[in-house]
């Protein structure tokens, strides 16, 4: 493939210290793209793989060196198309799910793996002591990393920088959290982005995998430069027009959802035992604009910048610098938590950055920990003298750190909410869907957003399909089921083709299925249309849930914890609302030729996935 | 009538004091429409994207009918 692409992969296998360049096909880059569509090609292989070597992919463990982590950028990632710096990356299996691991992330690693030569890397196996991997123009290395590991995200990234005397480089690592083996460990990139969710830092870490350092001065060919450079302009135009990404994300960051989720009754709150936070202004990104940011930090070639360069200059948390905190992070620290503490919840979005965790699943574990508390279902031995009470900000800063190194409570808390509330014997305390914390939007208050976190592939996530755009931003009715299903479907293969392109997501505020058209079409000489975009997109969802259905996840899996099904919201806007999922997944299985949550043998065939 | 107005984001450039902790108070006569309120508040329409009154959604052409509502404006506003 001449454009777009860099037309080479790099598998790497640690075990055996070797590694080779490969190449993937037009006719499959046709009908996946790039970025997580390549990526779940390439798993599904891998499953049949391990099948043939009698290897049950159902039991297997994620932290094995069998489990396979592949990093992907697309055809857009690294070109002069906004907000491109960004990739994906998937392993087989996670170690807080059980299901497939899956994160994107922004900074600038994805398009300086492109410049450096590469389109992505496929990583197995286990290195016998803690190595890294630069890969400088073309030319990959593999180190040793034994003086690494142990040093935090910021101090690995610039020692590497330094090293390798590539100022600009991009960097992916991971911190001491992976290298305690928590599951719910990121890989960081350019110190303060992470891949979040899954536990990805974890599989990298099983792997003695310490960072990839990429650079280069490679450039991806475009096929049609002319219409390109016209569309990048219209598009740009285009996110210059509009509101919310010409003003409200570079002003306020994501962090502005913080008031508009709470007004509408809707912001999960003592672990999602409300949706009305009385003191949520205090954690919002019109305060935190106003009072701890120090600048907007935007990632490789973003003209938007929702990113935050931030600092604490009172109170118990002051920091001179930091990044971030944003709208999810914010809420799962600070907000499920009710400590509504800005400082508090810097510092420990702070300590996931530099420790490498996410601080969804962090978050709301010790929200979930503080129920456990107020329902008396923590023994004092285990306390250890924590008061952990709902609004104590000691406690959230204290077991975000204790939680990287599996320090008392601090253990359970980074085993994820799941089995940390399996173990404290109430399980339906963890607001996880398939082992997975789920953001912050409590779907009792727009239902569509309860399908998807319910149907999610990788469990619990807002980002697979974000029909929040519509529900609350948009004009779509949030308390009714009717034609959720539909929009939830839509969402979530747009969002595959998003993922598999490689940018940012939140240019789908502006831009919509007929400009990624415009965008794709010129880089690789393609001519596809948003209907074929949609139907690649939804090739995507199908491979990556028959990837998850070989781990027996199925249906049943398929639902969303029964405070959200049972308990009716006790106060505010969205009183009196649970979320009617049967109805909604009914019409949603019906829609993607799902039987139980498994793609019918018409719909393989259809996708031409057989 | 009495009625709070909470606005956020770039709206309160013009209402740097006015947050959900600090709504403003105003007196409206009855049958005020928000396309009136917004009007007296000297927002453009076009400016106010989202409008909730109690928490729920309403458009500009509505009635404000109870005393004491909550009137929340936003203009366009995206995050994840
Ligand atoms: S909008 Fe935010 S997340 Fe997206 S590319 Fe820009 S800075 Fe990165």
């Amino acid at each position: 493939m001449e454009f777009g692409y860099m037309n080479k992969w790099l598998k790497v296998n640690l075990t055996l210290k070797e590694f080779k360049d490969f190449s993937i096909s037009e006719d499959i880059l046709r009908q996946f793209v790039g970025g997580k569509g390549i990526a779940v090609h390439l798993l599904w292989k891998y499953v049949s793989k391990l099948e043939e070597k009698g290897i049950n992919v159902k039991d297997f463990d994620a932290l094995s060196s069998e489990n396979m982590l592949i990093f992907a950028t697309g055809p857009v990632t690294g070109t002069r198309s906004p907000n491109s710096g960004r990739h994906h990356v998937m392993a087989l299996k996670s170690p807080l799910t059980g299901s497939i691991g899956s994160g994107n992330s922004g900074g600038r690693w994805g398009a300086k793996l492109k410049f450096a030569g590469y389109d992505g890397i496929v990583v197995i196996g286990k290195a016998e002591n803690p190595v890294y991997i630069s890969i400088i123009d073309g030319s990959v290395e593999i180190h040793d990393a034994t003086k690494l590991w142990g040093k935090n995200s910021v101090e690995t990234s610039s020692h590497l920088r330094n090293k390798h005397d590539k100022k600009r480089a991009g960097v992916s690592c991971i911190g001491p959290a992976a290298e305690n083996l928590v599951p719910l460990a990121v890989i960081m990139n350019e110190e303060h982005r992470a891949t979040g969710r899954t536990g990805l830092g974890a599989v990298m870490a099983s792997k003695n995998l310490k960072a990839i350092i990429v650079e280069g001065n490679n450039k991806p060919i475009i096929a049609k430069p002319d219409e390109f450079d016209l569309k990048v302009k219209e598009h740009v135009e285009k996110l210059k027009e509009h509101h919310t990404t010409a003003e409200s994300l570079p002003n306020y960051g994501t962090a502005i959802l913080v008031n508009i989720i709470n007004q509408n009754g809707m912001l999960p709150t003592r672990n999602w035992q409300t949706g009305v936070n009385p003191e949520a202004e205090k954690i919002s990104g019109e305060t935190l604009t106003e009072e701890y940011l120090i600048n907007k930090h935007p990632c490789w070639g973003c003209v938007v910048a929702c990113g935050r360069k931030t600092k604490v200059d009172k109170g118990n948390y002051k920091i001179t610098y930091t990044e971030g905190p944003e709208y999810e992070s914010i809420w799962a620290l600070g907000g499920s938590t009710a400590i509504n503490d800005m400082g508090a919840v810097i510092r420990a979005n702070h300590y996931c950055d530099i420790f490498g965790m996410d601080t969804i699943s962090v978050g709301s574990s010790i929200a979930a920990a503080m129920e456990l508390n107020e329902k008396g279902m923590i023994p004092e031995e285990d306390l250890q003298g924590i008061d952990l009470r709902f609004g104590n900000a000691d406690a959230v800063v204290e077991l975000t750190w204790m939680a990287a190194f599996r320090q008392g409570l601090g253990f359970w808390i980074g085993e994820g909410s799941r089995k940390m509330c399996q173990h404290y014997g109430a399980p339906d305390l963890s607001m996880s869907v398939k082992g997975l914390e789920m953001p912050a939007y409590d779907p009792r208050g727009a239902k569509g957003i309860g399908l998807n976190y319910a149907t999610g592939n990788r469990g619990g996530c807002h980002v697979t399909g974000y029909t929040i755009a519509a529900e609350i931003l948009g004009d779509v009715d949030r308390f009714t089921t009717e034609g959720k299903a539909e929009l939830v479907k839509i969402f979530q293969d747009f969002t595959s083709i998003v993922n598999s392109s490689v940018n940012c997501l939140f240019l789908t505020f502006a831009l919509g299925l007929d400009e990624y058209a415009e965008m794709i079409c010129p880089v690789t000489g393609w001519d596809v249309d948003s209907d074929e975009l949609l139907t690649i997109g939804e090739r995507i969802t199908n491979l990556e849930r028959m990837i998850i259905n070989k781990f027996g996840i199925t249906g049943k899996d398929d639902t969303l914890p029964k405070r959200l099904l049972e308990e009716k919201m006790p106060e505010g806007p969205s009183k009196g609302q649970t979320v009617d999922l049967d109805t909604m997944k009914e019409e949603y299985y019906e829609l993607r030729g799902w039987v139980n949550g498994i793609p019918s043998e018409e719909k393989i065939i259809e996708l031409g996935l057989k | 009538m009495k009625i709070f107005v909470k606005v956020f984001a770039s709206l309160r450039k013009k209402y740097p004091s006015v947050s959900d902790l600090n709504p403003l108070e105003m007196e409206i006569d009855k049958g005020t429409t928000l396309a009136q309120l917004i009007a007296r508040l000297n927002f453009n329409q076009e400016e106010v994207k989202i409008i909730l009154v109690n928490g729920l959604r309403a458009s500009v052409d509505d009635i404000i009918n109870e005393e004491s509502s909550i009137i929340s404006l936003f203009p366009a506003v995206g995050g994840g």
